[in-house]
């Protein structure tokens, strides 16, 4: 079981190779073009923001590579440092938010456009101080890795766990990969919606009535994407629609519609789904007089005695004697062969 | 077929798959407003030189007259393009007459000594804005910093082929277009919502008497689908949380302060609309962000000032999902 003042020897040590691999990965993310405007390139002149960010990088480079290489009175020169550049950009931070409240830190170039808030000023101090810490240690950061052992484990465990809960960056990541954003405002490219199409049974049954491959026009109505092809069918010119749902989830993902190019009529719709609820067999058998109930308000009378006075009126319904359309006498009932 | 053919059967594509709420036929807008070239604005006559004829609309001391500022009838010169609003009740008469009203919204793209050079967006032409001694001082209060890369938006009169800026239409955002911050995703969805519409010119001040396109009622819309437009549309995520469209669409919008609806077909791309992200002070500034841009007539018709630049509105859009 390791003692307390080994467990602080080992956090200490452990600060510097973690301040180093930081310092690294923020000093690649300042590569990057998105890295221009944030952090302290707010504060400078227009013209001097790439070189500021540029410089920015390469100080955390050295200083990286100061804190995993030299040991002695030079280490001792790079940790100051490095603990120098923490402080000054928790001052820094405070004045881009001062200036610019909507800026993002920069820390980790174009990772880090959220709003500089409470987060990224405690971790750069924080880091600051963790800097301060590894002052009079004996070996480099490389010597360090080399020789670790399982308290260096666990005390890199707990504080990358700590950094990670003040990171805005990986809660940003993680908002954005969690929730999605409403299909309606999502872009989404051409491309998947063609995939989403023809996996689509709706395309393989009008496939054959199409003309081309390829869509005559494409628009787009907020949830879904639609697709127009030129098609001909028994002769005729028309149109196949086709509406393709952008994250392909709700009711159907394809719907089709074929018009008649001429007159403007649908000859055919597929995929549309009902949304009216449609009889299914109950659970339960309703008591009879709950269904006595029920059967006469969906009975409607008046509907009812239309559609007999229509059949009556039917030619074909006219010829002599009593038989209804469908063998029923017009009060409803079954008639038998003997009449 | 035609472009025009095949926007309106987008429109009605869209209503036979997926319902008619989805793409609603777009509705005539009530008030009469005229647009044409003043031939004559003398003896209590405006004489508007239209597409195919002239338009008659009597005046008298309550009709305004806007070039630039508050100016009499005198103030109006033949040959200005005109955008009148007619006197309620179908009279032939002008309530309020607007002559060679313009707007400049875009970026900056390059400055002299008291001109800038101004890119709107989407392909449409660049714009040279004079801003003249009288209204520097009214301009640079709400727009700080006239350097290239600055969102600029002013509303000001044709002359000479550049935009004379006389008052600005937005407050300019503190960083340039390219530092805009990072917008959170939106995670919510609503089909009404609310934000400010503003109008643009699809004629650019050109020949109006001759230009059919100059007269139509329709809005650019912010949020257009990149895919099946193919004119360029820079735009960036607006801050309202609006649904994709493309061109054909039909959206219902309504004038918050006035409460006039209309059904209004999409015609456009409102990229710079999109850069923006501002309040409307002219009726209460209640919400932020510009949800489209009217043309010209379809602004006035609304109960919209052109010098104001903005109305608050409320817009609908289905797309049948009940």
């Amino acid at each position: 079981m390791p003692m307390l003042p080994e467990i602080v020897e080992a956090a200490r040590e452990v600060q510097l190779p973690l301040l180093a691999v930081l310092l690294l990965l923020g000093a690649a993310a300042k590569t990057t073009r998105r890295a221009a405007d944030t952090g302290l390139a707010v504060l400078v002149p227009e013209r001097l923001r790439r070189t500021s960010t540029v410089g920015t990088g390469l100080l955390e480079a050295a200083l990286a590579v100061g804190l995993l290489t030299v040991a002695g009175l030079p280490g001792e020169v790079v940790r100051t440092l490095t603990a120098v550049v923490f402080a000054v950009s928790v001052v820094v931070l405070v004045l881009v938010r001062r200036r610019d409240p909507e800026a993002g830190c920069g820390c980790f170039g174009g990772l880090s456009r959220i709003p500089v808030g409470w987060r990224a000023l405690t971790r750069a101090g924080l880091l600051s101080a963790a800097a301060l810490t590894t002052l009079g240690l004996e070996p480099a950061g490389w010597q360090v890795v080399a020789s670790a052992a399982p308290p260096h484990a666990g005390v890199l465990g707990a504080q990358l766990l700590l950094l990670a809960l003040l990171s805005p960056e990986l809660r940003d990541v993680a908002a954005r990969s969690l929730r999605r954003e409403p299909c309606e405002l999502r872009d989404v490219s051409l491309r998947h919606t063609m995939r989403v199409l023809r996996r689509s049974e709706v395309w393989r049954t009008n496939m054959p009535a199409a003309t081309g491959s390829e869509p005559d026009d494409v628009w787009r109505q907020g949830c879904w994407r639609l697709l127009r092809y030129d098609a001909t069918r028994h002769g005729r010119r028309m149109d196949v629609v086709y509406a393709v749902r952008v994250d392909g989830r709700r009711d159907t993902a394809v719907r089709a519609v074929l018009i008649d190019r001429g007159s403007g009529a649908v000859v055919a719709s597929f995929g549309a789904v009902a949304r009216t609820a449609l009889p299914s067999p109950p659970r339960r058998l309703p008591r009879p007089r709950q269904a006595a109930r029920q059967e006469a308000g969906r009975y409607d009378a008046a509907r009812a005695a239309r559609t007999l006075r229509t059949a009556r009126a039917h030619p074909a319904g006219s010829s002599p004697g009593v038989h209804g359309l469908d063998g029923r006498d017009p009060d409803g009932r079954e008639s038998t062969p003997a009449g | 077929m035609s472009v025009t053919d095949d926007r309106r059967d987008r429109r009605r594509f869209t209503s036979t798959v997926l319902g008619p709420r989805s793409a609603p036929e777009p509705t005539p807008l009530g008030h009469g407003v005229v647009r044409g070239v003043v031939v004559d604005a003398s003896s209590g006559v405006l004489c508007l030189a239209v597409p195919g004829g002239e338009e008659r609309l009597a005046y008298d001391h309550t009709t305004s007259f806007w070039r630039g500022g508050e100016v009499g009838p005198g103030g109006l010169r033949t040959g200005d393009d005109a955008v009148v609003l007619g006197a309620p009740g179908g009279r032939p008469a002008a309530e309020r007459v607007w002559a060679q009203a313009a707007r400049a919204t875009g970026v900056i793209v390059d400055r002299g000594t008291d001109t800038l050079e101004i890119d709107p967006g989407h392909g449409r032409p660049r714009l040279t804005v004079v801003i003249p001694r009288r209204s520097s001082g009214r301009i640079s209060v709400r727009h700080p910093r006239l350097e290239p890369g600055y969102v600029f938006d002013a509303v000001g009169v044709w002359s000479e082929g550049a935009v004379w800026a006389s008052r600005p239409a937005t407050a300019q955002p503190p960083h340039p277009l390219a530092a805009t911050p990072h917008r959170p995703p939106a995670h919510r969805y609503a089909s009404t919502l609310r934000g400010t519409a503003t109008w643009y010119d699809p004629a650019w001040g050109r020949s109006p008497h001759l230009d059919p396109g100059a007269r139509v009622d329709g809005v650019a819309y912010p949020a257009l689908d990149p895919v099946g437009h193919d004119a360029a549309c820079d735009r960036r995520a607006p801050c309202v949380p609006l649904p994709l469209l493309s061109v054909g669409a039909a959206v219902s919008l309504r004038n918050d302060c006035t409460r006039e609806a209309a059904v209004l077909p999409v015609l456009d791309c409102a990229a710079a609309d999109s850069w923006l992200c501002d309040l409307c002070p002219a009726c209460g500034g209640r919400g932020a962000g510009r949800i489209a841009s009217l043309t010209m007539n379809g602004f006035v018709a609304l109960g919209g000032r052109l010098e104001d630049g903005c109305f608050d509105a409320t817009v609908t859009v289905h797309d049948g999902e009940g």
